[in-house]
């Protein structure tokens, strides 16, 4: 009779103590964890995969790179099940995820726009920080960007170019630089640049830093001015814009220039919450994936941050402590 | 009346299966524009450019494998010889290699890395971006599924019909073109079928060589991108029912030349 009592109380404690650390032993995250991310964390998020499963083997990642809109829209149209997605501009993630289907938007990195190229590329060795817009005009040269319409980084190279007209003071530069480049140099996104870099197709390539130091490419770093990396600047970034593509087909907009920001949510309908939490809270960690990050040229914040305490507010209380509230 | 067998209920049965696999989701997805939708679409200028672009290519491409194609299948059905398993292994590859690794294998060739690169730029030809690397790739695509299809027409005709004919003192050219080219034109037009449908079709690895000029199947990803669903239903759609009216006609004529003959 003593030891039913026994068993039963034990039973109750267990219960109890289970439902108050919901991610103590009893509650191990399993299974599958959906990521979307935009093309540009292929290389960081894979190393953090590896890592993460190392560390708790029952959960399986999945990634799914593509262009951070694309991978908004497979959430919000396709309703793909998706647990967790990081994109290359935290604004998308304010503009087609939140309210319906995130609730907050962390931000947790940055990035800059570089000149990418080989030592095959023509006039490799002359070019510079100072005579990069002059080299991309010679003649015979053949540079590109990725699709303003579809990929972050599109617009920003353009507004990298924008920026320069007004930084080196050559009136008219942007459109004599757009002239010299045909439409067909133009690829969805930033990575499907690099083969035609390294296949010899393309000469000069604007990238993002993290994907030219993770793909060994030589770079062209600009000043803090126009590189769009740093945020203390955003006033002047804003001076660039560039209308891209609007909400149907004829329509168009206009996006100011702001710095290389990028957003990470878990969306409302994780279908493997737990380990999204769990992930989260691995990645957020400045020992953790904020240090991969940094490993692979991609500056974190470190802490992260969200804008306003409202939102800091409707977090997981596991990842309040990893993150800062700062404009 | 006859008893059926069970066995014909389940040849029946799974017919209806595969009916509706394959109808279901695109039923779905025919439907899912409105008419105003398609009427708005039909009038955009890029839209009937790539979609006129993705025949133009296509049918390029299944032209091409007709020149080049025709002759090695009928090499392949009438000829046995060492490594004959080879060559028509390698001419499968195609099939198999994974569609962005065709796009980058075409580029680094026809880059200025390699020499056939150089050559071409030479002479002033771009495969990147352009018009002659999209077809470059779809006749690279396309080339197995009119070799297979013309070489099993090829075998199909009795070679005693051609021995006949050479016996009669004709050339191997003129035997070619006046018996066994007659007899086999009607694999030769499913061949062109078959491979301008699989061109069609193709979007991996055009979009790594070309993504500007657009063909339908990059703008309907293009679309869906930066407009949603919405907005590129409409363009597949267009091109769904283009080459529905296409490949009906060509394999109605066909099939009525055959019953003549």
């Amino acid at each position: 009779m003593i030891r039913r009592h026994m068993i039963e109380t034990l039973v109750v404690f267990s219960f109890i103590v289970s439902a108050a650390l919901p991610c103590s032993v009893g509650a191990e995250p399993q299974g599958k964890l959906i990521l979307f991310h935009a093309g540009s964390l292929s290389m960081p998020f894979e190393a953090m995969e590896k890592a993460f499963e190392a560390a708790i083997p029952k959960v399986d990642v999945l990634r799914e790179p593509s262009g951070s809109q694309k991978a908004a829209r497979k959430v919000s149209e396709l309703n793909k099940p998706c647990d967790i997605m990081a994109s290359a501009d935290y604004q998308v993630i304010d503009r087609l995820l939140i309210p319906d289907f995130a609730d907050w938007n962390v931000r947790f990195a940055t990035n800059q726009i570089v000149l990418s190229y080989t030592d095959k590329s023509k006039f490799s060795k002359d070019i510079t920080a100072d005579n990069w817009y002059e080299v991309l005009q010679r003649k015979g040269v053949s540079w590109g960007h990725s699709d303003p319409n579809l990929d972050p980084c599109g617009y920003r190279s353009l507004m990298v170019l924008q920026l320069a007209e007004t930084y080196y003071k050559q009136p008219g530069l942007y459109n004599k630089l757009i002239a010299k480049r045909p439409k067909e140099n133009i690829r969805p996104k930033e990575v499907d640049l690099i083969s035609l870099l390294q296949t010899g197709n393309m000469d000069y390539a604007w990238e993002y830093l993290s994907v030219a130091v993770q793909h060994g490419l030589k770079y062209i770093a600009l000043p803090d001015e126009i590189n769009l990396g740093n945020y203390q600047h955003d006033d002047l970034y804003a001076q660039a814009v560039v209308r891209v593509t609007g909400k149907e087909p004829g329509t168009f907009m206009d996006i100011k220039g702001n710095s290389c920001t990028y957003g990470v949510t878990l969306i409302k309908c994780a279908p493997n919450r737990e380990a999204a939490i769990a992930f989260l809270t691995y990645m957020l960690k400045p020992d953790g994936g904020l240090k991969v990050l940094k490993d692979m040229g991609q500056p974190p914040f470190v802490p992260c941050r969200v804008p306003t305490e409202e939102m800091k507010a409707r977090l997981p209380v596991e990842l309040k402590g990893l993150v800062e509230v700062k404009k | 009346m006859e008893k059926r067998e069970p066995f014909f209920w389940l040849t029946i049965s799974c017919g209806v299966i595969v009916m509706a696999f394959i109808l279901l989701p695109l039923m779905d997805m025919v439907t899912a524009p409105s008419l105003s939708m398609l009427k708005e679409t039909l009038k955009d200028r890029d839209v009937v450019r790539s979609i006129w672009l993705s025949m133009y290519t296509s049918g390029s491409a299944a032209l091409i494998s007709f020149v080049f194609g025709t002759p090695l299948a009928y090499l392949l059905a009438r000829t046995h010889f060492k490594g004959k398993r080879w060559v028509e292994s390698i001419i499968d590859l195609p099939i198999v290699i994974p569609h962005p690794v065709v796009g980058i294998a075409i580029l680094s060739v026809a880059g200025r890395n390699h020499w056939i690169g150089q050559m071409l730029g030479d002479l002033g030809i771009r495969i990147m971006g352009s018009v002659t690397g999209i077809i470059t790739v779809l006749t690279f695509v396309g080339l197995p599924f009119y070799i297979n299809t013309v070489k099993a027409g090829f075998e199909g005709i009795p070679p005693r019909l051609e021995k006949v004919s050479r016996s009669l003192g004709a050339s191997m050219s003129s035997t070619f073109f006046r018996i066994t080219f007659p007899l086999a034109w009607r694999s030769m037009v499913i061949g062109l079928i078959m491979c301008m449908a699989r061109a069609i079709s193709e979007f991996g690895a055009v979009v790594i060589v070309a993504y500007h000029p657009m063909i339908a199947p990059v703008m309907i990803y293009e679309r869906f991108e930066a407009y949603g669903l919405k907005y590129s239903q409409p363009v597949a759609v267009w091109l769904v029912l283009v080459c529905l009216c296409l490949f009906l006609a060509l394999r109605i004529l066909t099939l009525r030349r055959a019953r003549e003959i």
